[in-house]
């Protein structure tokens, strides 16, 4: 709530708040955080149905593990750079396309503000299924194997034990990958962003976190990126609060 | 026969799969043997001409050796303090003990984003912005909480009959935590060590504010910095990027179970 020009502070009042409040940029800042959450559903469903197959113990399921999980060794910074490769116009992603006679759509989906939020919140799943696996696995591996057996012979189908028997089980571990990756999508993608599009095109994949280090560090205004994060504490505390009431009234 | 054919059907979705997360690190290991114009023209000769920029003409050598320090104080802080409070907070309880232990979770909570100007305030009047100290605090501040986290809960697992048994050999409480504590504490101290490792050798954004001195910038900071400088120089970046992750995949690929360890340490019993 002050004003800072790099030497003194002066006392303003609210009125950073409000003039952030009607700042049409903070908006568009926030939706693009609201719909980066969109994949955060998918970034737990895939690596659940992975650790499922791995759990299987087909032959070198082990390999697979590490496999899986070797991507979480990479820096953002790194998987990010590698990733606008990927999806540039002479990329794979178009190659792919092109091989399986789909030519016709070339995309360039960094070069436009939605897509672009795509293409980050693509990249932000396939670097959080390393980990998600690990946590389902570790679920999965703790699970009561006699339950199943005893479902198998009331006749339940395999779908149906998956559903009834198994997914009770990792309730607990679902709300930890849930939350470890809500997080990540809050406070996690700094580097992705930067290495990736810088924010751009425009504000298209400017997130909160990402906003709080371009007004402070960019444009120098210290006062409004303060604010700022001060807003996306307010949000992760929310989520936190939100996150206990959940599992407190579930016992 | 069905079981047969379930098994290989899962096989080969896990193999598909396994392609999709080896990719990158086929793309930089292919992409860093071509010169940039083979990699433009899409030629599938080899050339070490990357690899001999890199070294010649970017400070990599300089950066790998800044990453190692900066890494290895940090840990050093972190795993002083964190031992010493963990076994505090488990062993020698008193009326706050538990007040503190909320106090320490709560600040795990607490978004980097959130803290960071005013940290950048202050490290910034204590002019700590152009040596490597500026970002040695800030990695140790933000990775204490969670170390502590961790060790409490370990030392809370250590049965209190150990202590009160070397109380009545003669030990003190600074001779129970050097000479029985930190030996039977060393898998959670390796749990840590690698957790903190990685987090702080990929870390870009306390590295680009607190180490403001191109010549203390850690390896990804560094690549960082290139990239966003817009470099067309894709076959060096690669190989940069390949000499900053070889160190983290051997760590993961040796302490894999550690980090499971740690990483599942949150959910509770």
């Amino acid at each position: 709530m002050t004003k800072w020009n790099g030497l003194s502070t002066t006392w303003v009042g609210p009125s950073t708040y409000i003039n952030e409040f009607k700042n049409p940029i903070f908006w568009q800042v926030l939706t693009n955080n609201a719909l980066l959450l969109l994949s955060v559903p998918i970034a737990i469903l895939i690596p659940m149905f992975i650790a499922f197959l791995l759990n299987e113990k087909v032959v070198g399921w082990q390999l697979f593990r590490s496999v899986y999980f070797l991507p979480t060794a990479l820096s953002w910074v790194v998987i990010g750079m590698i990733s606008v490769r990927f999806f540039a116009q002479e990329g794979l992603l178009n190659s792919l396309l092109k091989s399986i006679g789909l030519g016709l759509i070339k995309t360039d989906l960094l070069s436009s503000e939605r897509t672009a939020l795509l293409a980050v919140g693509i990249t932000f799943i396939w670097s959080m299924v390393g980990t998600n696996i690990m946590i389902f696995l570790t679920g999965m591996s703790n699970l009561d194997v006699s339950l199943n057996e005893a479902a198998k012979l009331d006749g339940a189908s395999t779908f149906q034990i998956f559903r009834k028997v198994t997914l009770p089980q990792l309730k607990k571990f679902i709300q930890f990958s849930f939350v470890i990756t809500v997080i990540s999508a809050f406070t996690g993608l700094f580097s992705l962003i930067f290495v990736m599009t810088g924010g751009g095109p425009g504000f298209g994949t400017t997130t909160l976190e990402f906003f709080v280090y371009q007004s402070a560090f960019s444009k120098g205004d210290f006062g409004t990126g303060s604010m700022l994060g001060l807003i996306l504490f307010v949000i992760m505390a929310g989520l936190g609060a939100f996150q206990l009431t959940l599992t407190r009234s579930k016992e | 026969m069905k079981t047969k054919l379930n098994k290989l059907v899962i096989f080969s979705m896990m193999s598909i799969f396994a392609v999709v997360m080896l990719y990158p690190f086929y793309f930089m290991l292919n992409t860093s043997f071509k010169s940039n114009e083979q990699f433009i023209s899409g030629s599938n000769s080899f050339s070490l001409d990357s690899w001999d920029k890199l070294f010649s003409s970017l400070p990599i050598t300089r950066q790998l050796i800044n990453s190692i320090i900066v890494c290895f104080s940090s840990i050093l802080i972190i795993l002083i303090l964190s031992s010493l409070a963990g076994f505090g907070l488990a062993k020698l309880k008193f009326k706050g003990t538990p007040l503190l232990f909320i106090g320490i979770i709560g600040a795990m909570l607490v978004p980097l984003h959130s803290v960071i100007i005013p940290a950048y305030v202050n490290i910034s009047k204590f002019h700590l912005l152009t040596s490597y100290w500026g970002a040695v605090i800030m990695y140790a501040a933000l990775g204490t909480p969670f170390a502590t986290f961790l060790m409490t809960s370990f030392f809370n697992g250590l049965p209190d009959e150990i202590v009160e048994a070397s109380i009545m050999d003669g030990l003190n409480f600074k001779g129970i935590f050097r000479k029985i504590a930190i030996p039977l504490a060393l898998p959670a101290i390796a749990t840590v060590v690698v957790l903190q490792f990685i987090q702080i050798w990929c870390d870009l954004l306390v590295g680009l504010l607190f180490l403001q001195n191109p010549e203390n910038r850690t390896l990804t900071v560094g690549l960082g910095a290139l990239s966003a400088g817009r470099t067309t120089d894709i076959p060096v970046l690669m190989a940069g990027s390949l000499v900053s992750a070889v160190p983290a995949i051997i760590v993961y690929l040796v302490f894999q179970k550690q980090i499971v360890t740690g990483l599942t340490a949150g959910i509770g019993k």
